[in-house]
């Protein structure tokens, strides 16, 4: 197999949420290597790795952040296409450990402080991934003092807030609002249901995405180095 | 009580009834909005307090109805009431919904052992029913009475966790049946109860359903929510549906389940609705939470003016796309009540 024909294999299994052989969905594809093989068998065939991240799992996860974006695939597909691409990075690990790829950048993840729904927080953490960003990922219902702490051991980071529901989408004001005093030069994105633009440029936060491809691109712009 | 050339003798049901039958269209605006957190701080009691104790909440309902010029009653308070009777421990946080602190469903073991609880021995189903009781004693069946159960799906969420399900229905299609099945018969057994007690509507809360897709929505629930909506039809009951969020590419499949309410959220056209489920389907919202929150009462009015003129047409429960958030004005949910009965 061609090295662009395995990396296609990867990047089509991604989009379809192919994990590994031993999966059972998609059913058309029942038997089939998956992510995790082609991954395998692409490092074997001597691919360098960062060739794998960027020309397999990124553009497979870029192909699912479109879809999604378009309702042309729903949740269910993305967490599996999400799984698939895990099983892809459990490959790479070892090269992001030594350093011979890097990711794009940081990014710190939480849903603020009371909401406990944690599948929009989770999409954007998969999708970002899947997009080379290191996810460090603080989980559910995150005070401000957390988000800080998470800034100080990892200076420079973007951060991003998720909020499912109105009543919570409140304590993003108090979050950004401390994240800004402590250093006013953060990127701090904002997501969820509930959540605008215009409420965005009410609390000062920088980033305003509708959906996970949208923070992807906004990501890009702002953090392309040309 | 909103209405237009309607004799003031007409109670809020029968007003109801004649919304329903669609003779009053033109002439009837009905005003039902989800309210939950903000109607215990309406009367000064917690969310804690409001979600554990029927008599809060029948007790904020009522006084919310009188205030706000409502036509319905809810027993709707948190998504854990069927959660809990199956096993999981739930909290009460003063001010917050409830949470549901662990999964009981971890494994396909756990869904081949779980058993459908008898709805009158939990604490928490049955404090919903003895709601309906005492919504019936105070009330006596003047006014729709909305009982409210979790759609199969949102339970099955409830108790697996939101991705572990939604990858199940990927990954294992058997599994997710038969959990599936287990949720939608505690939803027959809990809107039995409810009717039992009184209830003229349920409410389905079938939330999640919005981030599916058709196939899945049809391959696994809508024949689960049909079966149930035809349940309570059969108990002589109606049922409202509430899926949270943009829900326009399941409407065709949402209208092959029978439902006689469909809540809409701020996202959905009525009038595109409508194109779709026809015009016996009652509709209800969709002013988007948010703006009711943060505008000021002049506007609210206008934004609920303006809906019911675009809708005047169709049968149209005046709401919000979702619930009235707790910091809502009760300024704002009052000149919706007023936009409401002047027209």
């Amino acid at each position: 197999m061609e090295h662009n024909e395995i990396l296609e294999k990867i990047a089509y299994c991604i989009e379809f949420g192919k994990i590994d052989r031993n999966s059972p969905f998609p059913p058309n594809m029942k038997g089939q290597d998956g992510a995790g093989e082609y991954t395998r068998q692409a490092l074997e065939k001597g691919i360098k790795a960062r060739d794998v991240l960027n020309h397999g799992l990124m553009q497979g996860m870029d192909r699912v952040g479109r879809k999604f974006r378009d309702n042309k695939i729903f949740v269910p597909q993305v967490l599996m296409s999400a799984k698939a691409m895990n099983s892809s990075m459990e490959h790479l690990m070892p090269y992001f450990t030594s350093g011979e790829i890097r990711s794009r950048g940081k990014f710190i993840i939480g849903t603020v402080m009371g909401d406990l729904h944690d599948i929009g927080k989770n999409l954007v953490s998969m999708i970002l991934k899947g997009n080379g960003w290191e996810v460090i990922d603080l989980g559910i219902d995150v005070g401000s003092d957390k988000f800080l702490e998470a800034l100080e051991e990892h200076p420079g980071s973007v951060v991003g807030l998720s909020a499912l529901l109105t009543t919570t989408m409140a304590n993003m004001k108090e979050t950004v609002e401390k994240i800004k005093g402590n250093n006013r030069d953060t990127c701090v994105a904002i997501g969820g249901a509930p959540v605008t633009q215009e409420f965005c440029e009410k609390i000062g936060a920088d980033i305003y995405s509708p959906d996970p491809q949208g923070l992807v691109d906004h990501l890009d712009q702002r953090f392309s180095t040309g | 009580m909103s209405l237009l050339k309607y004799p003031d003798t007409m109670n809020r049901k029968q007003l109801f009834e004649e919304f329903a039958s669609g003779r009053g269209i033109g002439k009837i605006k009905l005003f039902s909005p989800i309210l939950m957190h903000f109607a215990a701080r309406h009367i000064d009691r917690s969310y804690a307090a409001f979600a554990s104790d029927y008599r809060v909440l029948v007790e904020a309902n009522i006084r919310a109805m009188g205030d706000f010029g409502m036509d319905m009653v809810s027993l709707i308070s948190d998504p854990y009431r069927e959660t809990a009777a199956f096993g999981a421990r739930i909290e009460f946080p003063e001010e917050a919904v409830p949470r549901c602190i662990d999964k009981v469903i971890k494994s396909t073991d756990d869904i081949h052992s779980l058993k459908v609880p008898d709805v009158y021995k939990n604490e928490r189903t049955l404090d919903r029913i003895k709601g309906a009781e005492e919504y019936s004693r105070i009330l006596k069946g003047e006014v729709p009475v909305i009982g409210w159960i979790e759609g199969p799906l949102a339970e099955a969420c409830d108790l697996a966790g939101v991705s572990e399900m939604l990858m199940m229905l990927m990954m294992d299609p058997d599994s997710s049946g038969l959990l599936l099945d287990k949720c939608t018969e505690m939803a027959k057994k809990f809107a039995a109860a409810q009717v039992e007690a009184g209830c003229d509507i349920i409410g389905m809360g079938d939330a999640v359903c919005s981030q599916v897709d058709p196939d899945t929505y049809s391959n696994f629930v809508m024949g689960r929510q049909r079966e149930i909506i035809s349940f309570i039809h059969g108990l002589g009951a109606r049922v409202k549906l509430h899926i949270c969020g943009d829900i326009s590419h399941l409407l065709p499949l949402i209208k092959e389940t029978g439902a006689d309410i469909i809540d809409l959220d701020w996202q959905v056209s009525p009038g595109k609705a409508t194109e779709i489920l026809g015009h016996d389907t009652i509709l209800c919202g969709n002013i988007n939470p948010v703006l009711i929150q943060d505008k000021p009462p002049d506007e609210v009015f206008l934004l609920t003016e303006k809906l019911i003129n675009e809708n005047s047409d169709r049968k149209l429960i005046v709401s919000a796309g979702c619930e009235i958030t707790v910091d809502t004005p009760a300024e704002n949910l009052k000149a919706m009540a007023r936009a409401a009965k002047s027209l």
